[in-house]
Order: structure tokens, then sequence, then C-alpha cells
């Protein structure tokens, strides 16, 4: 028995070694360690609604200790007295936005044809903004920050399997059909470095916006044009250890299935590393060609994903999340210099990839674009437009003993204006449009100039609570102009 | 894990792909192939500056010298670059006529050797495919004697060829154990 076991163990060892490695043999490559990064540097013009408002979080901002802020503005001027309408924060209108990158590049080749290596991205962007309150606890904004950091084994018979903190195959990977090779990347581009988070008017809902949570991705080699992923994510979360301050389950627990107060964290908190995501999987099917010299890339998609229960009260969990559930198509096409793309997503998820509350409507989306290349000018164009999830609608109250749904009646602060909204449900409608230009001065080096609009709309919702009155709608429009090396 | 059963769906049909991956030979779809995030490789790829930029702080980068090959001949030499340098080092005594590395044909001109007067000779070495092997190259010697003011054709010893044969694999045995090392 033994012998035959051995035999056939080598028999088959044989057989595939002999399949797999035999054919593939080519020159070994020793590993190479590379460093490269970049650097960019714009100065934006700015011009957004919600400029004027005061404390949005309700933490102290601006005198050292932490202890005063500005009072809410009222009709009658305030608790803190003054003009009415007058308790704002102002923002200018003008900036100069820096980011850098190290990115460390490892790069090796076997033999039989296996390539392998790793990447570790290292970035400053990673610290939006900071408060007082947190004086000594938080960090500046340029504090270096790794942001995705993976490695690769690649077979050409077999295709790649990546592990470690990265985009998912429908997270940027081999999604079709977003047209962003111009300017920073027109609407989904580098104007949300100028504008404020007021009114939900600074997020796309682009892929690389679904994150890099720690994952496996499997991606095919390409068979008669067509090549296929799947990656899987336990959680959210990325980094090393398991995020747990204590022995409690908080939000920041990777392996949390139910959290006191989940049911806020359908969005990401405000930074990253806690949301209600759970077993988030994606597949994608994509398809690359040539129709009569017009190159063709196709993608279908799929991304699926659990919620954490919200565990308010001890031994219950409220199941308040539906399962994250989007479909996407999306196909581009590149003749002479010209690509034209579009793309549809739908299904539950909220503008910033989250799960939705039980019984919102789902989400679609839109995204058509354009770019036009002629030597060292790259001209563009891009537009999106989608309804998601509102935020003024029903949502889960703790009422002291259970989480109610209940219907949220009145919007905006200080009690200015109570709009109804009857059916309990809400839609946000976005759109924005982008349209920049390069100018290559030298390989790696572009000079820019873009021009964005985006906007949010939700009716009853008052995005400018400062403001007297209910401003159902935001937006913003940044122009930027500067300079950008990769090396 | 909330959703067991589609988990382990995902997962045995990723096996089962990767399985039918493994039967058929597909084509190897290279890193630049997938879309980034990356902050860098986005710059890069939009200004047309390659991937394989930067700082190599370990090893050696082979892609440059790939790229200058493939600048240089499209695809670079077609023939072995050990034998053809073998082969170009071991005729230089003679003056060369003509030398195409992409066909493998090197041509000398008529040569006089000063310890045989009223004898010349002329080689025609021919380097084949790209492997290093043995039967890679094969030189062939003519010869001429003078006879009054005439040069007259003449038979080489046959022995000639191929220890010119032998010289040059014996050099590019040498070329190739030199660049091992790199």
């Amino acid at each position: 028995m033994r012998k035959i076991l051995l035999g056939t163990t080598a028999v088959v060892s044989a057989v595939v070694g002999a399949a797999v490695m035999a054919p593939q043999a080519s020159a070994q490559e020793a590993p190479t360690v590379r460093i490269g990064g970049f650097f960019r540097s714009y100065y934006g013009y700015t011009n957004q609604t919600s400029s004027l408002s005061n404390q949005g979080s309700g933490l102290p901002l601006n005198v050292a200790g932490a202890t005063e802020n500005l009072p809410a503005n009222s009709p009658t001027g305030g608790t803190g007295g003054g003009v009415p309408g007058n308790n704002i924060a102002r923002l200018g209108k003008h900036d100069i936005s820096t980011d850098a990158g190290i990115d460390v590049i490892v790069n090796g080749k076997l033999a039989n044809g296996l390539t392998y290596g790793a990447t570790i991205a290292l970035n400053t962007g990673g610290l939006e903004g900071r408060q007082v309150v947190g004086r000594r606890s938080s960090t500046g904004k340029g504090t270096v920050q790794v942001d995705e950091m993976y490695a690769f084994i690649a077979h050409p018979r077999f295709g790649q399997v990546r592990f470690g903190d990265e985009d998912g195959v429908m997270g940027g990977l081999m999604n079709s059909g977003w047209v962003q090779g111009f300017g920073t990347g027109g609407v989904h581009g580098s104007w949300e470095s100028f504008v404020t988070r007021q009114g939900n008017g600074r997020t796309t809902t682009a892929p690389g916006g679904l994150g890099d949570a720690s994952k496996i991705i499997y991606m095919s080699p390409q068979f008669f044009g067509f090549d296929f992923g799947a990656s899987y994510a336990p959680n959210a979360n990325g980094g090393r250890d398991q995020g747990c301050p204590n022995d409690a389950s908080s939000g920041f627990c990777d392996r949390a299935y139910a959290f006191t107060g989940a049911r806020n964290f359908g969005i990401y908190a405000a930074g990253p590393e806690q949301a209600a995501r759970r077993n988030e999987y994606q597949a994608a099917v994509r398809w690359r060609g040539n129709m009569a010299g017009v190159g063709i890339a196709a993608t279908a998609g799929y991304i699926g994903a659990g919620a954490a229960n919200d565990m308010t009260f001890s031994g219950t969990q409220v199941r308040v999340f539906n399962n994250l559930n989007i479909w996407q198509v999306g196909v581009q096409g590149s003749y002479a210099g010209f690509t034209l793309g579009a793309n549809y997503t739908r299904g539950d998820y909220n503008f910033f990839w989250g799960n939705t509350l039980r019984g919102d409507r789902p989400a679609e989306q839109i995204v058509v674009g354009g770019q036009y290349v002629a030597g060292p000018i790259t001209v563009g164009a891009n537009f999106t437009t989608g309804v998601f999830e509102g935020q003024n609608r029903d949502t889960f109250v703790d009422t002291g003993t259970a989480l109610t749904r209940t219907r949220t009646a009145t919007v905006g602060s200080s009690g200015l204006n109570t709009p109804a909204n009857s059916n309990g449900l809400s839609s946000m409608r976005r759109w924005g449009m982008g349209i920049g230009a390069n100018y290559r001065l030298a390989p790696g080096m572009d000079l820019i100039a873009e021009y964005v609009h985006y906007s949010v709309r939700e009716q009853g919702r008052d995005l400018d609570p400062n403001r007297f009155g209910v401003q159902s709608r935001s937006f913003s429009n940044v122009f930027l102009t500067g300079v950008r090396l990769a090396f | 894990m909330k959703h067991p059963a589609r988990t382990t769906l995902l997962l045995g049909l990723s096996l089962s792909l990767t399985v039918l991956a493994a039967c058929s030979s597909g084509r190897q779809v290279r890193n630049d192939e997938y879309g980034t995030d990356s902050a860098r490789e986005l710059a890069l790829r939009q200004t047309g500056a390659a991937s394989s930029s930067g700082i190599v702080v370990f090893g050696v980068d082979r892609s440059r010298e790939q790229a200058a090959q493939a600048a240089a001949g499209g695809g670079g030499m077609t023939v072995n670059a050990f034998l053809w340098r073998a082969t170009l080092d071991t005729l230089s005594f003679m003056p060369l006529a003509s030398a195409d590395p992409f066909g493998g044909v090197i041509i000398t001109d008529w040569y006089s050797p000063p310890q045989a007067d009223g004898e010349r000779f002329k080689a025609t070495a021919y380097v084949i495919g790209r492997q290093l092997r043995s039967d890679g190259v094969r030189v062939q010697v003519f010869r001429q004697v003078s006879r009054g003011n005439q040069w007259v054709d003449a038979p080489a010893s046959t022995a000639t060829n191929s220890e010119m044969e032998d010289r040059v694999l014996s050099r590019a045995r040498e070329l190739r154990s030199q660049s091992a090392g790199r």
C-alpha cells in the first residue's frame, strides 16, 4: 500500500512537475529592490458652499486647551450673543496642497518562470485634519503612513496571487470604463484635497474608495482575451494587529461581528479602520481585445459583503445593515490617441461604498469619460452622476432599552428649520464633472491644470446648517494647477 | 462569518477556475495591465515613463538592459551574443569585409600572413541560432596561392575549418563564464 501510495505520489509529482515547470524554463533573475516615489504640489482656487460652518463635530476646535468654541448660530444671535447668523468660521479660497510618497518595490524571477515580489507604499496623505482637542494624541498632516503593502506570486500558467493591503479586483485592479488618465484624474482627482467635508461634498464613489483592507486576491492568466479574478477580505481593516484596544468588542476590532454603535459605521468613521463591513468578496471578468483597430476593454463584476450587527444592549444583536450587493459593468475603447469609457454600477451601497441601513434604497451611478493624447499633451474630461441612500431618513435610535427605527423629522442645527420627511426614505443625488490637461515636461514630470465641479443634492436635508433656511444643495468648484513628478 | 455558504462557494469557484487555468495555456497578465491606486504608478503610466524607473538599491536592473537591446534591434540580436562576439574576436586578426549580426554572417577580406609569403586566406563564418551550442557556428576558410602574377584558388586543409570553430567555441565559453558573475 505504502509502495503504491509513494509510487502514485511520485507519478503525480512527475506529471505535475513536468507539465508545470518544464515548458516555462526561462532565465532566472535575482531579486531587485527598487525605490521610487512621487511628489506633487498644486495651487487650488476653491469656491464651495458650506464654507461658513462652525464646529462640525461638536468638539472644541479653536482655543488652546480646547475648552471653547464659537456658539451655534441662531436667529437671536446664539447662546454667546453677537450678531444673528454671524457665529461662523470662515474659509478662504486659496491654498497650496503638497503630497509625496515613497514606494519600495521588490521583484524577482525563478528559472521555472515564477515571478514574485512585494510593494510597500508610504505616503504623507494619511491625515486629513486635526483638532485642538487631540493636542498630543494626533500627528501632523505630513506624517508618513503605509498606504498599500502586498506581496505577489505569479506564474505564467496559474495566474497571480496577491496578499496584503491592496485593492480588490473590482476595487480598481480589473475595472474598465473609468477614464481618469488626464490632469489629476478629473472628477476623481486631487480636487478633494482642497474641499472641506461639510455637506458630504468631498467624496466621489470611485473604485479606489473601497479601500485596501487586508485581503487575498487571485487573478488568472488571459484566455481568448478573457481574464478573471476574485478577492476576499475578512473585514474592512488593514495592518498588522487585530485592532482591539482591550478585551471589549469595539468597532476597531477586526474580528468583531457585533459591537456597540455599529449602526453609525456604514461609512468609515472619520479616519480609517472603523467600518461595519465584514466578509467582503469581489469577482471580476474582463475581456480585452482589438476590434477593427479599436482597443476594447470590458469588465463585469460583483462586490458583496456582510456587516457587523449592532449590540447596544447586552444580549441583543440587531441587524441594522443591508449586505453590500453591487454589480458593475464598464467598457472603454481606444483609437489613435482617443480613449472613451463608460461605467454603470447598481446595488446596495452608499456613496462611500459602505453598507446601507435596512430599508434604504439601492444606489446607481453612471460614469463617462474621454481623453486624447497628442505627443506630450493630454486633455480629457469625465462626468459622474448617481443616486444614493440619503442621510435624512429613518434611522435606528437608542431608546434606552432597544434600538428603534425612528423617523428623522428635524434637520439642520439650532432648530432653525424642521422640515418633515414624510415617507422616511430619502435619496441623495450627486453629480460632478472634471476637465483637465497635462503637459509632459519630462518623462515622469507633468504640468497640470484642471477644473472640477461637484454637486450634492438632497431634498429636505440641510447641507449647510449654519446658513438660515434649508440649503438642500451643496457644491464645490475647484480650479487647480501645479506640478507632479513620479520617479 | 455571516455567510459561510457564499464564501465557500467563492473559494470553490476560485479553485476550480485555477485548475481550469492550469489545463490550457493562457497568456500571463503583466502587473502593469492591472489598475492601480498608487499615485506613483498612476503618474508613471500617465506620463509614459516606465514603471521600472526609480533607483535600484539591491540587485541588477535587467529591465534597462532589455530595453536597450530592444531599442537597438527591435527585439535584440537574432543570434547568440557570446558566439557572435567570440567569432569576431577569433577572426579579428584578419581584415573584416562585412558583418551582419542579424543574419549572423561575418566575411573577412583576403589576408596574407607575414610568415607565409605567396599565400592568402579569406574566412566566412556563420553564427546560427540564439542558443550557445557547439554546432552554433560554422567557419569556412578559403586559400589562394600566388602563381606568377595571379592568385589561384588552392584547397585549404580540412582541419583548419574545425580548428577555427573550436577556437570560436572556447572563446565563447570564456566570455560566458566572465559574464556569469554579473
